[in-house]
């Protein structure tokens, strides 16, 4: 009962919504939520590789971000393995893909 | 401290809503009288919108079919399309959208924006109103009503009592407004206050809202108690705050998204049932739908409530009662034995018209007890798993059980609508 004075428990207690429209409601919600892919350019590319390739060669920690429809993705690890064949790349034993890139960096060693 | 900035909350409404789309839709029919009502076959068959023509004929929302062609035998009657009302309702959202990203829908045709943060580029709350009222019409052919305060409460009442009323749409209600416009208002005008509490308000003498919000709080509190009990306090701080615009909630977009404390489905019986096998039969149909939209919510139920209401309004029968299962289940099954047996003990054995089942105490359902007794658990689920899989790639109606099929079975019909209408 007390609900009804806090927050928005005034319109929550008191509002008519048919579930189908909730769930209409809800659907178009995650609809704007949903990421576009972002494309690299050139200069970006050879960035990412370059850390990548230092994270490799040296043992680097590195943080990636990566592509994911709904969420902010960031993988952060070491590189393991590249392999360009299959277009993908392994960071502690998982595998991602590279066509999935939308950026990456070193972590600052200390 | 800096003070904070007022804030600019509207309450956008549609006109005769569902008549409106369907006019939209049938341009032939602009300058008739045009109602929307319910299937006149069965009891719903009252009026569910009814365009401002028709509502000149005298023809009034909620009044039955009948009725309203005694008055206006040229009204011209379209069958509800429940499904095309939520689309145009968030289309509308869509465009509220383009100049706030503050919108809460309230209901299908009502929505809270909140603009602070637009005016700046728009100009007036009340120029900023008026584009996207003459955009909506354009776009959907639904005319819209915008209240505008400082709070959601204000923007409300400002929309009901006044932006309906007048020839813009528009109404800007702000507090020192108030003594002129609605503290000079009946109590029944007021949000929240039906024809009861109206009664009760008359009888401790307040009659207008302005009365009531001069009434000291612990006045009102002490008044209501007397009527109501100890517990009302809640109420009639609630009641103050209304009558004098008080209204710290936040326009909240995400308001939906919210994990539901219970998931229930209610129905009006077409007929009167008198049997208990009828009753059951549509109290299975009931709790396949609820245990349906649980299991795809990821939802097991610990409380099962049933509801029947009796079939004589004057002498009102029927009961609610719920009891707690031995497990947390989403199993139509298992939720289905325990709403019989609530039917059989409370049951009092006249006709029924009005039945409802819901589940509530929810938990994950990722992992579950396992019962010496349920050994069919398994077997059930993945039926269930793949009926539900027909269902949302088919329909509803793809796949019924066989009660269904019988003369009480309510499922396929139910199938068709929404919210008790038409899809």
């Amino acid at each position: 009962m007390r609900k009804k004075l806090e927050g928005n428990g005034l319109w929550e207690s008191s509002r008519m919504m048919l579930p189908e429209h909730k769930a209409a409601i809800i659907r178009h919600t995650e609809s704007l939520k949903r990421r576009e892919r972002v494309q690299l350019d050139e200069q970006e590319w050879e960035h990412v590789s370059r850390a990548v390739s230092e994270s490799l060669q040296r043992r680097q920690p590195i943080t990636v971000r990566l592509f994911h429809p709904m969420e902010l993705l960031t993988v952060i690890g070491i590189v393991d393995r590249v392999d360009e064949l299959k277009g993908r790349f392994m960071v502690d034993g998982e595998w991602f893909p590279i066509a999935d890139i939308e950026g990456a960096a070193l972590e600052e060693s200390l | 401290m800096k003070h904070a900035r007022e804030r600019v909350v509207m309450l956008a409404d549609c006109q005769s809503f569902y008549a409106s789309v369907e006019k939209a839709e049938h341009p032939e029919y602009k300058d008739r009288p045009l109602a929307v009502a319910g299937d006149p076959k069965r009891r719903s068959g009252i009026i569910l919108a009814a365009c401002p023509i028709a509502k000149e004929h005298g023809v009034t929302t909620a009044e039955r079919l009948g009725d309203a062609l005694a008055k206006c035998p040229e009204l011209i009657i379209v069958q509800p399309r429940m499904a095309l009302y939520i689309d145009v309702s968030l289309i509308i959202t869509r465009i509220y959208q383009c100049y706030t990203d503050l919108v809460e829908p309230y209901s299908i045709d009502e929505q809270f924006l909140d603009v602070t943060g637009s005016l700046r580029l728009y100009g007036s709350p009340e120029e900023l109103a008026a584009l996207i009222q003459a955009r909506i019409l354009a776009e959907t052919g639904v005319y819209t009503r915008f209240g505008i305060g400082p709070n959601k409460i204000l923007a409300k009442t400002a929309c009901d009592n006044y932006a309906k009323k007048n020839d813009t749409g528009l109404f800007v209600l702000t507090p020192d407004k108030l003594a002129d416009t609605l503290w000079t208002l009946p109590v029944s005008k007021m949000f929240m206050a039906g024809s009861r509490m109206t009664r009760h308000f008359g009888a401790m003498g307040i009659e207008t809202i302005g009365q009531l919000a001069a009434t000291p709080l612990d006045k009102l509190k002490t008044l209501m108690r007397r009527k109501f009990g100890r517990n009302s306090d809640i109420n009639a701080e609630l009641y103050w705050r209304i009558a004098n615009g008080i209204d710290d909630s936040p326009v909240t977009p995400g308001t939906h998204e919210a994990a539901p404390q219970t998931i229930g489905h209610m129905m009006t019986l077409p007929r009167d049932y008198a049997t208990l096998e009828e009753i059951k039969t549509v109290l299975l149909e009931l709790t396949e739908l609820v245990c349906q939209r649980c299991r795809s919510k990821g939802y097991m139920g610990h409380v099962v409530s049933v509801a029947c209401m009796g079939a004589d309004f004057d002498r009102p029968t029927g009961f609610s009662r719920q009891m707690k299962m031995d497990d947390p289940t989403n199993v139509t099954n298992q939720a289905y034995r325990a709403a019989v047996q609530l039917l059989q003990r409370h049951w009092d054995g006249l006709p029924v018209r009005k039945v409802g089942v819901s589940l509530s105490g929810f938990a994950a359902d990722d992992e579950y007890q396992l019962s010496l007794f349920d050994q069919n658990r398994e077997k059930w689920m993945a039926l269930e798993r793949a009926t539900d899989a027909i269902k949302q790639k088919y329909g509803d109606a793809s796949i019924l059980r066989a009660v269904s099929a019988t003369e009480a079975g309510q499922a396929l019909d139910r199938s068709k609508k929404i919210g008790g209408h038409y899809k």
